[in-house]
């Protein structure tokens, strides 16, 4: 079950580096955000307490998150080619490369096991690598999303998980960073006429 | 009682964030804010007083700590947070289009200003380390609304910037924070496994990697929210195009607020590194900060820029006080924090008279104010003179202190570094000082507008802080202060 869980996570995140449709990409987390969050119901001895709480992650993550965002993407239908963006194959060398890099200099850390330690943290770098090779704003706002999975998925390998109070207050950090990141996205698109992050380079010394 | 007042420190501005939304008209908007911003002052202050006098091993709560460190961030955060408070409604009757539309304009900055206000005063108490990394993290959601409040092409990108360094830098920490709190689960694996006192305990039994790795990205993480190079490059773009009011909230009370949760980390779990290694790593973020801001301040700049880079000269000269971790070193800090959270909130204000009457001021190094307007000269001469560190500026004295405690702690060559780009950084200050008295300026005297008088008014009480901020530092530095400040959490 880890396995197949871990390995769906780093492949679903490469994915999302590949892929060009926005839509295709929200649904990808939407599903990693699923996985997880089912992962976390189905971990045999867990509290009421805990299965109220992944159930809420749950919704929070695969549900309302990907529908905000799939929301801004209608809202700017007219979504311009980014020229400017690494093609797929390139984009994907470098991500690899650098989890890889990223995974490889972690020390172990006390998780269960060595290859949940090695998903996490690669997912977590995914996630920040998705902010730097895709030019989309809201690609970089669904790397917010990959990263965080990364994270939660170390909170689930914890001896006991995470106090409840930290695991729903990271939720809700969460869906007021990319309510804000959506917001922004959406304001981006209206002056830009494009998502592109690159066009946003005025700043300069 | 205690518990009741240090629960209202933070409640009442959430409380004012939500009340600032029912008055219909600006002017209503504008009233609300000013109850809320004395009575949030006033309690905060009244918090802070009672932390000073209750010792320097702290006051103790469920979920909170306030020791004599503590009481003085508290204090700060407050007093900036009333000044832009006052600020606010100036600014918002100047502002013209923002992201907003127009009739919830002021209602939406507003909120997003008591949201990130009460998440800093609240930041200051937190006793847990896992829970200041959420307020943290609130802070960002609030405030990046507020750097991109004007809807300019420039705000955009610095808001998205910010929120997209900062998030990122924070799930670094984040997971810092969960490797430590496995290493330290053996003794609780609940929250108050992560209080900072239950981490000073049992650090010392953390495998020496563990701790290690932990203690790393937990600074590296932080280091990006408080704007220390190499993971600076929001700061100067966020500080400049943010609203005035704004940008002396982020630069005099985040920048600084983030820097005591990273000081607190050194304290209690740098003791399971060997070799001083945080004491190390926080030099090593001072010097790069100090060596990245100094060719800044060097070359004409737009005013808010100037003033972005000497914010990350100043957290590099923060970082080092508490890497030399000396008590000479640790009552710099505080002066230092004090002193230039006045100095730079002033500077900041003085760039709403400058954006009325010179607009180009966003673009260029503004010049020959002295000329055009004795109040906004006065304002952006003290603010500038105080930054450089020109004596009897209290800065002056809080740098002094930390070198001498840097040779106190035998960091000669960190001291010896730090001595020169701090010098280099003075000479790069001073003339833009000059420049922005004296230097060549067209067109006619400014008139005494509400912006004017504004400046005025916050130069002589700005000032009146600074000078009672310099004589503490004479009476401190021979007193047991910097061996008290931290006492409240090991």
């Amino acid at each position: 079950m880890t396995g197949a869980v871990t390995w769906g996570l780093v492949v679903s995140s490469l994915a999302v580096i590949v892929v060009r449709r926005r839509s295709l990409a929200i649904a990808l987390v939407a599903a990693q955000s699923l996985g997880l969050g089912l992962y976390a119901i189905a971990q045999g001895s867990r509290t009421s307490t805990a299965l109220a709480v992944a159930g809420t992650v749950l919704i929070a993550k695969a549900l309302v998150l990907p529908a905000l965002l799939l929301f801004t993407v209608r809202r700017a239908r007219k979504e311009r080619l980014i020229a400017t963006e690494i093609p797929a194959l390139g984009r994907l060398a470098i991500s690899v490369a650098a989890a890889l890099a990223v995974e490889q200099s972690i020390p172990r850390f006390g998780l269960a096991g060595a290859g949940v330690e090695h998903a996490a943290v690669g997912v977590l770098a995914l996630g920040i690598l998705t902010a730097v090779v895709r030019r989309a704003v809201l690609f970089q706002a669904l790397g917010f999303l990959i990263a965080e999975n990364g994270i939660y998925l170390t909170g689930l390998s914890l001896p006991g998980g995470l106090p409840v109070f930290i695991e729903l207050g990271l939720v809700f950090d969460l869906v007021v960073i990319v309510s804000v990141a959506a917001a922004f996205a959406a304001k981006i698109h209206e002056q830009l006429g494009s998502g592109d992050s690159s066009l946003l380079e005025a700043l300069r010394d | 009682m205690t518990d009741v007042l240090l629960i209202a420190v933070p409640a009442v501005p959430l409380v004012g964030a939500l009340l600032v939304r029912l008055p219909r008209t600006p002017g209503g908007a504008d009233r609300m804010n000013l109850i809320g911003a004395n009575i949030s002052t006033v309690l905060a202050l009244t918090a802070s007083v009672v932390g000073f006098v209750h010792g320097a091993r702290g006051l103790h709560g469920s979920w909170f700590v306030l020791d004599h460190a503590g009481a003085c961030f508290l204090a700060v955060i407050a007093v900036v947070g009333w000044c832009s408070a006052m600020v606010s409604p100036t600014y918002l009757a100047s502002a013209g289009k923002s992201l907003f539309t127009a009739r919830r304009a002021r209602a939406w900055y507003y909120t997003a200003f008591y949201l990130f206000w009460a998440a800093l005063l609240a930041l200051a108490l937190v006793k847990n380390l896992g829970v200041a990394w959420l307020l943290i993290e609130a802070t960002t959601g609030a405030s990046a609304l507020l750097v991109a409040y004007s809807g300019r092409r420039n705000a955009l990108e610095a808001g998205w910037k910010y929120l997209v360094l900062t998030t990122f830098g924070l799930a670094v920490a984040l997971l810092g924070i969960l490797i430590l709190f496995a290493g330290l689960a053996p003794h609780g694996g609940t929250l108050s496994t992560l209080d900072w006192q239950s981490i000073a305990r049992h650090a010392g039994g953390l495998p020496h990697q563990t701790a290690l790795f932990a203690l790393i990205l937990i600074l590296v993480g932080l280091a990006a929210k408080i704007g220390w190079a190499p993971v600076h490059n929001w700061l100067p773009d966020a500080h400049s195009e943010a609203p005035p009011p704004v940008s002396a909230l982020l630069s005099a009370a985040l920048l600084p607020t983030v820097m005591l949760i990273a000081w607190r980390v050194v304290l209690t779990l740098g003791v399971a590194v060997p070799h001083h290694l945080a004491d190390h790593l926080m030099l090593a973020f001072g010097l790069a900060s100090l060596a990245i801001a100094v060719p800044f301040l060097w070359r004409p700049m737009a005013w808010k820029r100037l003033l972005a880079y000497s914010s990350l000269e100043h957290m590099g000269i923060l970082a080092l006080g508490i890497g030399f971790a000396s008590p000479l070193a640790t009552v710099g800090v505080i002066i230092h924090l004090a002193g230039h959270a006045l100095a730079k909130s002033l500077g900041f204000y003085t760039a709403i008279p400058l954006a009325r009457h010179d607009p180009s001021s966003a673009q260029r190094a503004p010049r020959g104010l002295a000329r055009l307007s004795t109040p906004v000269a006065a304002g952006a001469g003290i603010s500038l003179a105080t930054l450089s560190g020109l004596p009897p500026s209290p800065l002056f004295f809080s740098e002094l202190l930390i070198l001498l405690g840097g040779i106190a702690a035998h960091q000669i060559t960190s001291v010896s570094i730090a001595a020169v780009l701090m010098a280099l950084g003075f000479l790069g200050l001073a003339h833009a000082l000059i420049e922005t008295l004296a230097g060549e300026s067209h067109g006619h005297r400014w008139r005494s507008g509400r912006t004017v008088r504004l400046a005025g008014r916050l130069t002589v009480g700005l000032t009146l802080g600074l000078l009672a901020l310099s004589v503490s530092a004479y009476l401190l530095a021979d007193s047991h202060a910097g061996a008290s400040l931290m006492r409240g959490i090991a």
